[in-house]
């Protein structure tokens, strides 16, 4: 262990002594893969000496254990599952952000935005049009709580960088985030056309396709939950595995896999999920 | 009388939907750079509309997974 250090702190040492000559000299290239070569073989002897002394503190635990349901805590009696806990803290978070940004940033915005301004509008205004587009009528709502909604998505998967299980890898709160969604379809429906107009969709070509389009609307909220859970469960299951596969190796690697799984993908997902809410409430209201 | 070897045969043919979809996804796919290579300027367009149809086909192969890991962990 101690001769692995040794070669890694050395090998790093090494590579800032050799100089780096100018650019035009024609030795340029061949100085700079010294250099890089160094650094990997200086990088790797390292990355052995974390694994070799965080083995020194290893459990004996050799099995995987990956459970559907998260685990229960006991507060106040009450039984909660430890990803309602996790969203509060969450929600707690997002509203102390929202709370400062807007006593301490917002009245200092200019006509021209720089800096932070820019990448709140940019993000505000992206949802915003992306909405707009879709379901174009005059409703300002919609935009406001796809957009919260998305900030407690993206706020709950970043939380898996720290080592918790997000909340969405519950089915019970994706189903939540779909039964809105099926509310919404609903009210937006009724207020179009009133609740007969709305059953009476129903049997719209043909009367006796009524069951098979009741089924269809059942489907929807129970798929746009499957769908979500089930990438977010994915992604969850396949790090685990590579904890599990490394050990005590395990120090740089899984947080650049992390850096897919947990902060692409559930974008896209979260994508899908919006535009298919949209394409939903648009067909629920058109003739 | 529940075997843990049956309920791995059952998993295991229960992830068998992926079949369907990769090969779905991959079709359209293929059409989506047909259609971008004869119109390069409604690349966006094209992109969005891949993108939103391959979340949908993904779903299917996701319900396989979805049933798998039910299977896997309430049956004792």
């Amino acid at each position: 262990m101690a001769v692995s250090l040794l070669l890694g702190v050395g090998a790093f040492v090494l590579r800032s002594r050799i100089p780096l000559p100018a650019k035009e000299d024609a030795t340029f290239g061949s100085v700079k893969k010294k250099r890089g070569l160094l650094m990997l073989a200086g990088g790797i002897v390292l990355w052995v000496f974390c694994g070799l002394f965080f083995g020194l503190f290893a459990s004996g635990d050799k099995t995987l254990h990956v459970s559907i349901n998260p685990e229960r805590i006991d507060l106040l009696g009450f039984s909660v599952s430890s990803s309602v806990v996790v969203a509060w803290i969450v929600i707690a978070v997002l509203i102390l952000i929202a709370v400062i940004l807007r006593v301490f940033a917002v009245p200092r915005f200019q006509e021209k935005p720089r800096g932070l301004q820019l990448v709140l509008e940019t993000a505000v205004g992206a949802v915003s049009n992306f909405t707009k587009d879709k379901f174009g009528h005059e409703n300002d709502g919609l935009a406001a709580y796809f957009f919260a909604l998305a900030a407690l998505f993206i706020g709950s998967t970043i939380v898996e960088l720290f080592g918790i299980r997000p909340p969405t890898t519950d089915l019970s709160m994706t189903l939540s985030y779909a039964l809105v969604t099926f509310v919404l379809i609903n009210y937006f429906g009724i207020r179009k056309k009133g609740v007969k107009g709305r059953l009476k969709t129903l049997t719209k070509p043909v009367p006796v396709v009524a069951p098979f389009k009741l089924l269809s609307d059942i489907a929807v909220p129970i798929s746009l939950a499957c769908r979500l859970f089930g990438n977010m469960l994915g992604g969850m299951i396949v790090i685990d595995l590579l904890y599990y596969a490394l050990g005590a190796f395990s120090v740089g690697i899984p947080a650049v896999l992390g850096l897919y799984f947990n902060a692409f993908h559930p974008l896209i997902q979260f994508f899908i999920f919006i535009n298919l809410s949209l394409t939903f409430i648009g067909e629920a209201v058109e003739d | 009388m529940t075997n843990i070897g049956l309920v791995a045969i059952g998993a295991g043919i229960a992830v068998f939907t992926g079949v369907g979809a990769g090969l779905a996804m991959g079709i359209a796919t293929g059409k989506a750079v047909e259609a971008v290579a004869r119109q390069p300027e409604a690349n966006s367009k094209i992109n969005n509309l891949l993108i939103l149809g391959l979340a949908l086909t993904e779903s299917t192969a996701i319900y396989g997974f979805v049933t798998a890991l039910v299977m896997i962990f309430t049956m004792k």
